[in-house]
């Protein structure tokens, strides 16, 4: 039963496949009933950092604890841990009832009682009038479901969850996207979940981590991380197209491209005279002044404008909501409110803050 | 215009089937047919003077006859065991060789060697190799092992063991070979699933493997079944029934009434009588596949 816990730390934790080094070294805390989400692109180790939770892969070396108790070398079994995957894994043979009355029939349930809490679980994800059919017969996102609520029917410590929507298609994946974050507040269940679609992040996550390479390079709030990316590597990886990264130079607190000055609010870190400057592309404007860009493509969104211009042949792209296309090779000038700038260092590719 | 077509396009295709059609009437139904006729026969060489029409009298006396009850009994044994015998190792071995994680290809050059060989040899070097006493492997591994010499094919039960061992030893890679390769084909994260709904080693064997290889499980046990009812060339070989009659199964018994007795309108009752008894067990067992996957 839930017992208001589920405090999940890894210390260390490294994993080789072979001569592949998948995770180097991996510290994480995540807080009971946090819904957490693992982001990164495909073999950045987000993977294989929620199987070493679940216990399907044992770590080289480091620790994992539970509540304090140490896990590290923990069958799957005895974490008390509920994973749907990616492909969902439903047992072929067993109908919906068999296959989420299974942790239970594991668990020792007396019999009688399976089918009253099978379907408890089934009811709260909505496929209570499919408990006899077969996996073979239900459709990708009922399939889905059936996955969801034989991890939820046991309570378990930790929910873990494997990229559920990459199978569903757009309109599934939002509607599920809301209910997955709704099933998260009625269990109030420690929720860890791997997904290479940060937009899937921003808007369910409490809290997320972001993988590059086997490494976390940021852990915070979608917020946090969306506004202040701690590094250069989250920078160009956040944000849909991420944020514009332009070299400048600084002088007397203002940042010089393109020979363009441009006043910045005053930083508490001492700001070295070459940086790296980012803006999201939403942030940039049309001005009658400003710095000069070459405009390489514009591109229709719908619902706004992105035009594909180059900086002294550094690409910036800029986002508009009025939705006039500007000619392929005009030259436009480019302004920004220095509120909106973030500014690394190149040699330690750090934020400044 | 369009039905006319198609029934010249039909006796255009009778006529290509036809040739084929015919070869397998001849061989396999006119034989069958024959047999059938000459079950309700006296055919005796020893005795032609008898011969004519007998309506049920070979049947009637298959009832009476000890030896067929005998050889019914033999048959029952020689091919439960042997099945068994061969699906319990052929799982065992196929689950242990999914466990290595290379070189399983090895395993499965070295188990079509027993397949490839002909009954007769595997039944001969058996009588010759394995089981002679004095210098037979398997002889010489026993009195080692202090279990004396044991006169393998020339006491009653030790030949039973015997055929059955020699069967089992030829058959059971093809049991493995089928397991294996069906359970090679099964999801890895179904069994990940199962870890983490807490099922132990022998739960995942029993609620997920199983149940997922039922198919390729039955298949052999049809298909082994049906070979070992009519299995003759090994036992014929090593044994040639004896002693006495301790390993003649029921084909040996129909195969000595023929063409030692020289008894064919009997023997082919006793054929008859093996031909019911396999379409019946596999029968039986198709309907068990097919009434629980549906």
């Amino acid at each position: 039963m839930s017992d208001g816990k589920g405090r999940v730390t890894l210390r260390g934790i490294d994993k080789h496949f072979g001569a592949f080094h998948a995770l180097k070294g991996i510290d994480l805390d995540i807080a009971p009933q946090e819904f957490f989400a693992l982001l990164g692109p495909s073999g950045s180790g987000k993977s294989t950092t929620l199987r070493v939770i679940a216990g399907l892969e044992t770590p080289d070396a480091g620790t994992m604890t539970v509540d304090g108790v140490d896990v590290t070398y923990a069958e799957p079994g005895e974490r008390n841990v509920a994973m749907v995957f990616q492909n969902y894994a439903l047992y072929p043979h067993m109908t919906v009832e068999q296959n989420i009355g299974f942790p239970l029939r594991m668990d020792g349930v007396p019999k009688a009682r399976i089918p009253e809490l099978a379907r408890e679980a089934a009811s709260k994800v909505k496929i209570d009038h499919l408990m006899q059919r077969r996996p073979g017969q239900l459709s990708g996102g009922q399939q889905q479901r059936c996955a969801l609520a034989r991890a939820i029917v046991r309570k378990p410590r930790l929910f873990l969850l494997d990229e559920p929507l990459s199978n569903l298609d757009a309109q599934l994946r939002l509607e599920t996207r809301v209910e997955l974050k709704r099933l998260h507040r009625s269990l109030d269940v420690t929720t860890i979940y791997v997904t290479h679609d940060q937009e899937e992040a921003m808007t369910i996550a409490d809290r997320m981590a972001v993988f590059l390479d086997g490494d976390i390079v940021q852990v915070g709030t979608p917020d946090d991380v969306f506004n202040r990316p701690d590094n250069l590597a989250v920078a160009a990886f956040i944000g849909s197209p991420p944020m514009n990264l332009l070299p400048a130079r600084f002088e007397d607190g203002a940042a010089i491209i393109a020979g363009e000055r441009l006043a910045l609010p005053p930083r508490s870190a001492p700001v070295p005279a070459e940086v790296v400057l980012g803006i999201r592309p939403s942030h940039v404007r049309i001005a009658d002044t400003g710095i000069p860009a070459k405009v390489v493509l514009s591109e229709n969104l719908g619902e706004s404008m992105l035009i594909n211009a180059e900086v002294e042949g550094v690409p910036v792209k800029v986002r508009l909501s009025e939705m006039r296309p500007i000619a392929e090779g005009a030259t436009i000038r480019l302004a920004f409110d220095g509120g909106h700038v973030h500014l690394f260092d190149p040699q330690t590719r750090r934020r400044i803050a | 215009m369009r039905s006319a077509a198609f029934r010249g396009e039909g006796n255009f295709a009778a006529l290509l089937v036809a040739p084929s059609l015919i070869v397998l009437v001849v061989t396999t139904t006119f034989p069958l047919i024959y047999l059938f006729w000459s079950s309700f026969q006296n055919i005796n060489l020893a005795m032609p003077f008898l011969d004519g029409f007998a309506g049920l009298d070979n049947y009637r006396r298959m009832m009476a006859d000890g030896n067929f009850w005998h050889s019914i009994g033999l048959t029952a044994i020689y091919t439960i065991s042997t099945v068994v015998l061969q699906v319990v190792i052929g799982l065992g071995l196929a689950l242990l060789v999914m466990r290595i994680p290379a070189g399983q290809w090895l395993f499965r050059i070295v188990a079509i060697l027993p397949i490839v060989l002909a009954p007769v040899v595997v039944g001969l070097f058996f009588r010759t190799l394995m089981f002679a006493p004095e210098f037979g492997i398997l002889d010489f591994v026993v009195r080692w092992a202090g279990f004396g010499p044991v006169n393998w094919l020339g006491s009653p039960t030790p030949a039973l063991v015997s055929v059955i061992i020699i069967h089992t030893w030829q058959w059971t890679p093809f049991a493995f070979l089928v397991l294996l390769a069906s359970l090679a084909a099964l999801p890895p994260d179904v069994y990940e699933a199962a870890r983490i709904d807490r099922a132990n080693a022998l739960q995942r064997f029993w609620h997920i493997t199983l149940p997922l290889i039922r198919p390729a499980l039955v298949i052999v046990i049809i298909m082994r079944a049906m070979i070992a009812l009519s299995a003759f060339a090994a036992i014929f070989a090593a044994t040639g029934g004896g002693p006495g009659t301790a390993t003649e199964i029921l084909n040996l018994y129909a195969y000595r009434t023929s063409f030692v007795t020289l008894d064919f309108g009997y023997g082919s009752a006793l054929a008859v009588a093996l031909l019911v008894i396999t379409l019946i067990v596999s029968g039986m067992l198709f309907y068990m596949r097919t009434a629980r996957t549906t």
